[in-house]
Parts: C-alpha cells; sequence; structure tokens
C-alpha cells in the first residue's frame, strides 16, 4: 500500500515536471496545438465526469455547454472588449447558470428521457447559435477574437503562453474536480449514483445535489469554451455540433468513469488517435469506430475503470464523528 | 495487477505520443533536388469529401502537366494532401502542421469560408501563401496580403442574374432560397439587396434552409403562395437538385435559377428532368471547342467518371497561377512570390484572371440553361 | 396555405415515424438506444440502389436490400452487442458501440458509394391528389399507409404471437426469460433482425419520396425520429407514430410562422416541454431508468 503510494506520487510530479518543461523541449507549434488540445479535452472530460461518472446522469449535450463558454466570452471580448480573465469569468458563470436550467427538468426526468433533453438543448443552442445574428453574428461565426492578455503579456502559441494558461486551468480544475469529489458534496453525488432511493432515505436532497453536479459540469465545461475561443481565434457554430458531445463522453467512458486521471487517457488517446491515424485517410473513421468497439469489447468501464471501484477513503472526521473501527483497506 | 494495469496504460500513451512527435519531425529538407510542395487542404472524409476529392483530383492534373514539361524551377511538383473534414478546429490544427513544414511553399484550400478564415490567419503569420478556390465570405482576402481566392466575388454573379430576370426572361416576382451556412447566409443577403434596389423587381420571400435537410415543401408552399415566378437557388447543386424536383411537382412553370457553383454533372442526374430550364452563370464550363478546356475535361473524367465542376476548374487554375508566378519570380523567397502573383495576368480555362489588390480574382460570366439533359449556352 | 403547410408537416411526421418505430422496437425489448439505427438506414437506401444497378430490378432489388439490412441488424447484434450483454457491462457501453458502429457504417459507405447525393429510384410514378388547394402525392399516402401498417402488424406480433410474447419475457427479465426455455440471444436477434427492415422500409420509401440517397442521410432525420419516439413515450408502438406526427406538424408550422432556419429547434423544444410535462413522454410505461 504504502509502496504503491509512493509510486503513484513519484509518476505523477514527474509527468506533472514534464508537462511543465515540455515548450522548453522545442516542439512544433503544430505538436504544442494538439497539446493544448488535449488540455482542453481533458478539462472538458472532467466536467462530464461529474455528470457521468459521478453522479450517474448521462449527458449528451454537453457541446451546447462548451457553445455557450466560448460564445459568452468572445461576444465580452470583442463587443464590450473587456479583459480575458472577466470575460472567461462571464463565460463560465453564463454557461454554470444554463447548467443549472438545464439541471431543473433533473427533478422529473431520469435516464434516457434526461439524456434526450441534455440532446435538445444542445440542438437548440446550436440553432440559436445560427439565428441570433446580434449576438452570434449567425452562420459567419466569430472571428478575430484576440489573445488572451494577462497583466500587458500577449499569450500565444510562439510565446507558450496560451499552453502555460491552458496548464493552468488544467491544474485549477483538477484540483477544482478532486476536492469537491473528497468532500460531501462528492459522497453525495456517489450516493446518488449507487441508489438514489437510499440517499433519499438518509434525508438528502437529492434534487438540489443533482442540479448543482449540473451547475459545476456546466461550468467547467463553459470554462473550456471560453479558453478555447481564443486559443482559436475564429468560432462558429459547426464546432460545437452533436459528434463534440459524443466525443466527450467516449473520453469519460475510455478513460473511465468516476476516476481524474482517467480523464486525461480518454482526452490524450482520443486527441491523438486521429493525428497519428491521418495517412488513413478516408478509412480513418472506419478504424476509430472498431477501436470504439474494441475498447467497448474488452475494457467496458475504461482503461482506468478499476479505480472506480476502489474502496473509498473515509476522511478522518467522518471517522471520528460515527465512531468508526479502523477498515482495513 | 493494478500496478500492470496502469503501467499498460501508461506504456500506450507513451507509444502514442511518440508516433505523434515522429509523424511530424519527418521530411524538412529543403535541398534543390527535393520537390517543391503545394499543400492542398479540403475535406477528404465525411459530407463534403466529394468536393476535397474532386479538387484534389484537379489539382493533381495540373501538376502533371507541369511535371511532364520538367517541373518548375527545374525541381519536381508535388502535392501534399490533408484532411480538414470542413471544421474550422481540423483546419486550424492542419494549418499549423502545414507551417511547421518548411518545403511547403502554398496550399490549395480550405473549402467553405469559414474554416478558411480559421486557417488564414496562421498561413499569413507564417508567410504560407493561401489560394482558396472556394471560399466566398467578403474578409477572408482582406485577412492577410499572403490570403488570395480564386471564385468568384458573389456581387457580380448576381449582376447577370438581376439582367436576366429583367431584360431575358422579363419576371418580377422573385424569392430566394438560400442555404444556411456562411456562405449562403451572406449571398442570399447580396441577392435580396439586389432584388429590392431594382424597380423592375419584387422580393416575393426570402427563406433560409438547413443544409442536410432535403425537405423543402414548407418553404415552396410558401413562396408558391407569395405568387414567385422565378427562384433564386442560393446553394450547390445538392440545394438546386431536389429544390427543383419538389417545385416542379407544385407548380410547373416556376424558373428556377442558379450560381455558378450549382454547375456540375450530378445537377443533372440528381434533378432529372425537374432541372430543364434552370440557368445560372458561369465563368467556367466543360466546352468542346476549347481545347484546354477539353484536354483537362478529358483527363478529369477518366480518372473521376463525371465532369469536373466550376469549382473543380478553379482549383486547376489556382495551381496553374501557383505554378505561373513561382516561375516569373524565378525563387522561393515568399515575400517576393507573393508580390509575383499579385502582379500575374493568367490566362486559365476560368477566364483571364488576375488578383486586385485585396487579393480577389475578378471573373467574366457566361449563362448555361439545362436543356434536354445537357448544359448549353443560354441565348434569349 | 395553411391546409397545405399540415399535410406538409403530416408527411414529414410520418417519415420520422417510420424510423422511429425501429428505435422503439429495440429499446422497447433492450432498453438500449441504438444509435447505429440512422446508419442501418443509410446502408438499406444504398443497397437497393447498389442492387439496382447490378439489374436485380426494381422489386428484387428492394426486397433484397430491405433484408440484407435486417442480416446487418443482427451482424451488429452478434458481432458487437452480444458479447457485452454476455458480459453484463453497463448499457453505457452498448450505447458508444453502437456509435462506433454508425461511424464504420456510414463511413464505409462513403468508401463504397463516396460522400455525394445520389438519385434514388421511384418506386413509383408520382401523382399528385388534390385536397381542396392543397395536394399532396402518392408516395406520400404509401408512406402513411406503411406506417400505420407496420405498426399495426409489430402491434399484433409483438402482443398475439409466441415470438412476441418471448420478445416480452425477455423484456421483463432475461434470466428468468432463459430459464423458462426460451432462446434469448435468438429472440434478441430476431427484435434487432425487425430493426433493420424497417430501417430499410422506412429508407425505401423516403428515399423514393426525394429521390435522394447519401451515406450521412440518416443522421439529422435519425435524431429527430428518435426524438419523435421519446416524445411519443418510447417502446410504444403506436407513440412513435403520434410522436412523429407531432414533430411534423411543429416544424411545418414554425417553418410557416418564424421561417425555415428554426423549424430544427422547435422540433426540440417540443419535445423538452412535454418531457418535462410528462417525464415518460406522452404514451410511455412508468419505471425506465436505464440508458
Amino acid at each position: 500500500m504504502s509502496e504503491k503510494f509512493t509510486v503513484d506520487k513519484i509518476v505523477i510530479a514527474s509527468i506533472i515536471l514534464l508537462l511543465l518543461g515540455l515548450p522548453l523541449l522545442g516542439f512544433s507549434q503544430y505538436v504544442m496545438r494538439i497539446v493544448i488540445l488535449m488540455g482542453i479535452y481533458t478539462i472538458l472530460a472532467l466536467g462530464l465526469n461529474i455528470l457521468v461518472g459521478y453522479t450517474g446522469l448521462v449527458s449528451l449535450g454537453h457541446a451546447g455547454f462548451f457553445a455557450i463558454g466560448a460564445y459568452g466570452t468572445a461576444y465580452f471580448m470583442i463587443q464590450h472588449s473587456v479583459g480575458f480573465i472577466v470575460a472567461l469569468t462571464i463565460g463560465t458563470l453564463l454557461s454554470g447558470f444554463m447548467g443549472f436550467v438545464l439541471g431543473l427538468p433533473t427533478i422529473r426526468l431520469s435516464g434516457t428521457y434526461l439524456s434526450i433533453v441534455t440532446l435538445g438543448f444542445a440542438m437548440i443552442v446550436q440553432v440559436v447559435i445560427m439565428n441570433w445574428d446580434s449576438v452570434t453574428n449567425g452562420t459567419l461565426g466569430m472571428s478575430q477574437i484576440p489573445k488572451p492578455n494577462i497583466l500587458g503579456y500577449d499569450l500565444n502559441l510562439a510565446n507558450h503562453g496560451i499552453y502555460y494558461l491552458m496548464l493552468f486551468l488544467l491544474g485549477l480544475v483538477t484540483l477544482g474536480c478532486y476536492t469537491i469529489i473528497h468532500s460531501k458534496i462528492g459522497r453525495t453525488l456517489r450516493a446518488i449514483k449507487s441508489d438514489e432511493l437510499a440517499t433519499t432515505m438518509m434525508g438528502i436532497h437529492i434534487d438540489r445535489y443533482k442540479i448543482l453536479a449540473f451547475v459545476l459540469s456546466a461550468s467547467i465545461t463553459g470554462l473550456a469554451g471560453g479558453f478555447y475561443a481564443t486559443l482559436s481565434s475564429y468560432i462558429d457554430h459547426n464546432s460545437f455540433g452533436f459528434d463534440l458531445s459524443i466525443l466527450i463522453l467516449c473520453m469519460v467512458i475510455l478513460g473511465g468513469m468516476g476516476t481524474i486521471r482517467g480523464m486525461y487517457l480518454g482526452a490524450a488517446l482520443l486527441i491523438i488517435f486521429p493525428e497519428i491515424a491521418r495517412p488513413l485517410m478516408s478509412w480513418r473513421f472506419v478504424v476509430y469506430g472498431f477501436v470504439l468497439i474494441i475498447m467497448m469489447h474488452f475494457r467496458p468501464q475504461g482503461v482506468l475503470g478499476w479505480r472506480s471501484r476502489r474502496k473509498y477513503p473515509i476522511p478522518g472526521e467522518v471517522k471520528k464523528s460515527y465512531r468508526m473501527v479502523e477498515v482495513e483497506e | 495487477m493494478k500496478k500492470l494495469r496502469s503501467v499498460l496504460s501508461l506504456i500506450l500513451v507513451a507509444s502514442m505520443v511518440l508516433a505523434l512527435l515522429s509523424s511530424c519531425t519527418a521530411g524538412a529538407d529543403n535541398d534543390e533536388d527535393s520537390p517543391i510542395k503545394i499543400a492542398v487542404a479540403f475535406p477528404m472524409t465525411g459530407d463534403q469529401a466529394e468536393y476535397g476529392q474532386s479538387f484534389l483530383l484537379a489539382a493533381q492534373i495540373k501538376v502533371d502537366e507541369w511535371n511532364a514539361k520538367g517541373g518548375v524551377l527545374g525541381r519536381a511538383i508535388e502535392l501534399v494532401s490533408y484532411d480538414d473534414k470542413n471544421s474550422s478546429e481540423e483546419a486550424a490544427t492542419i494549418a499549423q502542421k502545414i507551417v511547421s513544414t518548411p518545403d511547403i511553399v502554398g496550399v490549395l484550400g480550405h473549402f467553405s469560408s469559414g474554416v478558411s478564415m480559421v486557417a488564414a490567419p496562421i498561413y499569413e503569420e507564417n508567410q504560407v501563401i493561401e489560394i482558396s478556390n472556394t471560399a466566398s465570405h467578403p474578409d477572408y482576402s482582406s485577412i492577410g496580403d499572403y490570403i488570395f481566392r480564386n471564385n468568384a466575388v458573389i456581387s457580380n454573379e448576381f449582376e447577370v442574374i438581376e439582367s436576366l430576370l429583367t431584360e431575358d426572361l422579363k419576371l418580377s416576382k422573385v424569392g430566394i432560397v438560400a442555404i444556411k451556412t456562411d456562405w449562403g447566409t451572406t449571398a442570399g443577403a447580396i441577392a435580396a439587396d439586389m432584388i429590392r434596389n431594382n424597380d423592375a423587381l419584387t422580393l416575393v420571400g426570402h427563406e433560409e434552409v438547413v443544409e442536410g435537410s432535403d425537405d423543402y415543401s414548407l418553404v415552396i408552399a410558401k413562396l408558391k403562395e407569395a405568387g414567385a415566378e422565378a427562384v433564386i437557388s442560393v446553394g450547390m447543386y445538392a440545394l438546386i437538385a431536389p429544390l427543383a424536383r419538389q417545385y416542379k411537382a407544385v407548380d410547373p412553370d416556376i424558373q428556377i435559377l442558379g450560381l455558378s457553383n450549382s454547375y456540375a454533372q450530378q445537377l443533372i442526374e440528381l434533378g432529372g428532368e425537374a432541372t430543364e430550364g434552370i440557368i445560372f452563370p458561369v465563368s467556367f464550363y466543360s466546352d468542346p471547342q476549347n481545347p484546354e478546356i477539353k484536354r483537362f475535361v478529358d483527363a478529369y473524367v477518366e480518372s473521376f467518371g463525371s465532369e469536373p465542376s466550376a469549382l473543380a476548374a478553379q482549383a486547376y487554375d489556382s495551381i496553374g497561377i501557383l505554378l505561373e508566378a513561382i516561375k516569373a519570380n524565378g525563387n522561393l523567397d515568399r515575400p517576393s512570390l507573393r508580390d509575383t502573383l499579385n502582379n500575374i495576368t493568367y490566362p486559365g480555362i476560368t477566364g483571364e484572371t488576375k488578383f486586385d489588390a485585396i487579393g480577389d480574382a475578378t471573373k467574366n460570366y457566361t449563362k448555361l440553361i439545362v436543356k434536354d439533359g445537357n448544359f448549353v449556352p443560354y441565348e434569349n | 396555405m395553411m391546409l397545405q403547410q399540415l399535410l406538409n408537416g403530416m408527411a414529414l411526421g410520418m417519415a420520422y415515424a417510420l424510423i422511429a418505430v425501429g428505435y422503439t422496437l429495440v429499446f422497447g425489448i433492450l432498453r438500449l438506444v441504438n444509435f447505429s439505427h440512422g446508419a442501418v438506414y443509410a446502408f438499406g437506401a444504398h443497397m437497393v440502389v447498389f442492387f439496382i444497378g447490378m439489374n436485380f430490378g426494381l422489386l428484387p432489388a428492394v426486397v433484397f436490400g430491405i433484408l440484407l439490412s435486417g442480416l446487418l441488424g443482427v451482424l451488429i447484434d452478434k458481432i458487437a452487442l452480444n458479447p457485452l450483454r454476455k458480459k453484463k457491462s453497463p448499457n453505457i457501453s452498448a450505447l458508444i458501440t453502437t456509435i462506433g458502429v454508425s461511424y464504420i457504417i456510414q463511413n464505409l459507405l462513403v468508401l463504397g458509394f463516396g460522400s455525394g447525393r445520389k438519385s434514388f429510384p421511384k418506386l413509383i410514378e408520382t401523382r399528385s391528389i388534390m385536397i381542396g388547394d392543397a395536394q399532396i402525392t402518392n408516395i406520400q399516402l404509401l408512406m402513411l399507409v406503411v406506417s400505420v401498417v407496420l405498426f399495426l402488424s409489430l402491434t399484433v406480433l409483438v402482443k398475439y404471437t409466441k415470438i412476441g410474447l418471448a420478445m416480452r419475457a425477455v423484456e421483463q427479465h432475461e434470466t428468468n426469460a432463459a430459464l423458462m426455455g426460451i432462446p434469448t440471444s435468438f429472440i434478441i436477434s430476431f427484435t434487432f433482425f425487425l430493426g433493420g427492415l424497417t430501417a430499410a422500409i422506412a429508407s425505401v420509401l423516403i428515399g423514393s419520396h426525394y429521390e435522394i440517397v447519401y451515406p450521412t442521410m440518416g443522421m439529422m432525420i435519425g435524431l429527430k425520429a428518435f426524438s419523435a419516439a421519446v416524445l411519443g413515450g418510447i417502446g410504444v408502438f403506436y407513440g412513435s407514430i403520434v410522436g412523429g406526427l407531432l414533430i411534423g406538424l411543429t416544424e411545418a408550422l414554425a417553418a410557416t410562422w418564424f421561417g425555415a432556419e428554426y423549424r430544427d429547434s422547435v422540433a426540440f423544444i417540443v419535445l423538452i416541454l412535454v418531457l418535462i410535462l410528462r417525464p415518460m413522454g406522452l404514451f410511455g410505461k412508468k419505471g425506465l431508468n436505464k440508458v
């Protein structure tokens, strides 16, 4: 146990070091862009994981939240020329608010019916983007979104600023998720996933927690969207379709629902795969389909899925308050 | 066991990362014997793959012609094709990949305006010439000095349609059906303005339809109710063919007008009898009288099985202009190559082409009509 | 014009209903959202075009195309989904698998036939039937008749035949059904066979109405049909028809009053409102929790 723990620590520390030093290795902008995309998708997967992995609510519409974050940030940066940080915050809050609105039906809906509502939500967002010309510029999309500028420094691909910004956001979200999962909220969400009825019997307002899960998940997704908008400097409705929602869901499931490091793995696999498969040309998506099927066949719980089934380490204060006997792990 | 799994998954990721890195470090030699490379970046998979594949073929035919004559500057020419799936995210990634490959001189691409406009700033920043044979967004070519467009600027086409309506056909009540994309919205609005500003014409309806919905009965009923005599279809053949079919079933007398990018053999194959009488302006059509055009069309039909569209012909010409400019410039120095490209006048199969200051090309139009299942020049 | 638009909306709704029946069938027995349904739909239409190209004649080509799609349904189940059921993997991995299957089918169709739109042969000579000022074509009427027949025969099959009894038994409890001597894996494959059949029947009818086929033809219409199935109460056959009609009519009204660019969203807005008021859809049964 303690030996594995140190192995874990060494691995994590070396990965962090590697990530921090990556720009020094002199990769081309193309590679750096792929790495940044991986970071964005890891954030997206972490966000969706809160719903799918921990609370057991399947969303087929996270592209909608991603779009709201992206358009919100872009709109305030361009139309009201506010700074990047303020715009990103507004975008995140907007997306979180929409998460609240979409979370309301969860009081009455569950299972497939909830999933289809999320799917419909994303479709509606896309149509609104296409038609609300005064804000979203319609099908022409929003172009020339400024690069983030923090304390007078322009962050871009060439000076690696945008890479470190991604790392910072990724670290923030990872830490946030870790804290949430290991708090009372996280425990409640897991309880809801395993048995809603029993959780209600414990005197927990499961509706509130489900809505909270939606808000958290949507905010994280919106954050990723805002960052994506400044990275690509142009957004239009095509980038936020059904395929994107599915891609994020595949990352979560492939990496292993209910784990944090699984999200890194899932995003890395599904972003790198199409890149190295470029020479396959038209066969690429046939192969991609096979990869999904084979993965589901051999590891339906995801590559790192076993981690979500580890015994939950009960925090000290809980043990104390319930005077529990030490559980052997 | 658990440890084994985590080690295995780490190895999996590491091997994929390595493969990614190795795939992009190859190449990068720029000596005198290696071929001059031109990137062709279009959707090669997905919904719009047919366009990308046809442009690649058209470009390849032009390159083969030059290579048969000994290439350019004594070096062979090679096309490198990329698949952007018509997605702006993919296109940005590909653009980064292209500019990271130092021996690529220029890019033919991308397909839709939106996608081209994501990629364009990356090319501009790295002094790589981009010529799009399809983008038509008004702001596209002003993104930078290295960004060129060899496609119709849409308002010129509508002038032809305007004269067609008022002088030749003498129809006044006009409806517009535009596809809801960046291109369709812009072009549809320009068409609507053209009709509003002409006293002889009345705009009876301006409907936008979403790509991929093949049912147009709802908009047709509205336009018919409004008494439309002519309908301008702002879209590719995939819009105009089913629109014509469904409209003619309801109102056989309707006059349907298209734009130059509805010129494709598939229009007649898909629309059948309903396409009879459709008129549209083109900068290119496969005129058997013209030997240059015939040579291209024959080579194209041989590999593709059907006749080239106007857009494919523009792809063919775009490569031609770029190679001509390289030849005239005598070296591959990017800024001077750009200036040469800007000053060249190129006699192509889509008419004489010259880029203006912002990088747009002006085109001359002839009118085509579908008659007995063939495209023939329209004469009143 | 209003009457014409209502007729147009009804015809559109019939198209959704035809596809929705297949979603509802598989979901009713297996509680699985089969995302490969739209791809099988496209596959059916392409097979018919292919067989006609091979000079099979119209009717044999249609029959072969439909049967082959049914077999594809079985193949999907046997190769991709059956192993998952055996391993009792979570339902969501089956969902992802069907998405993977639809990627494979769609892109193989692109490789085999090209991504462009191709013309689909007419099944029967189109004729217009006038109702007042409005008109409807005989193919649209045929779509209406076929979807009602399809719904009636599926209802009879599930409710009054032995195999239908077995299907319902599998729906109730797969293990118990197996213990009663029901060949469960055959029954499930049979369900997928029927699902494939209905998809192909839908694509032949819809294809010959619009006279267009292309590999991604099942995407948008598939999502809307799926919504129609959910709207009516997924798992209930007549619910699909009502759901399909409702979405078709709403789209027609939205296109008339607001403009055609809004029609896709209005369908989903109606869906969400109905679901909030009646969480199990219009005619759905309670107690469905799986994804």
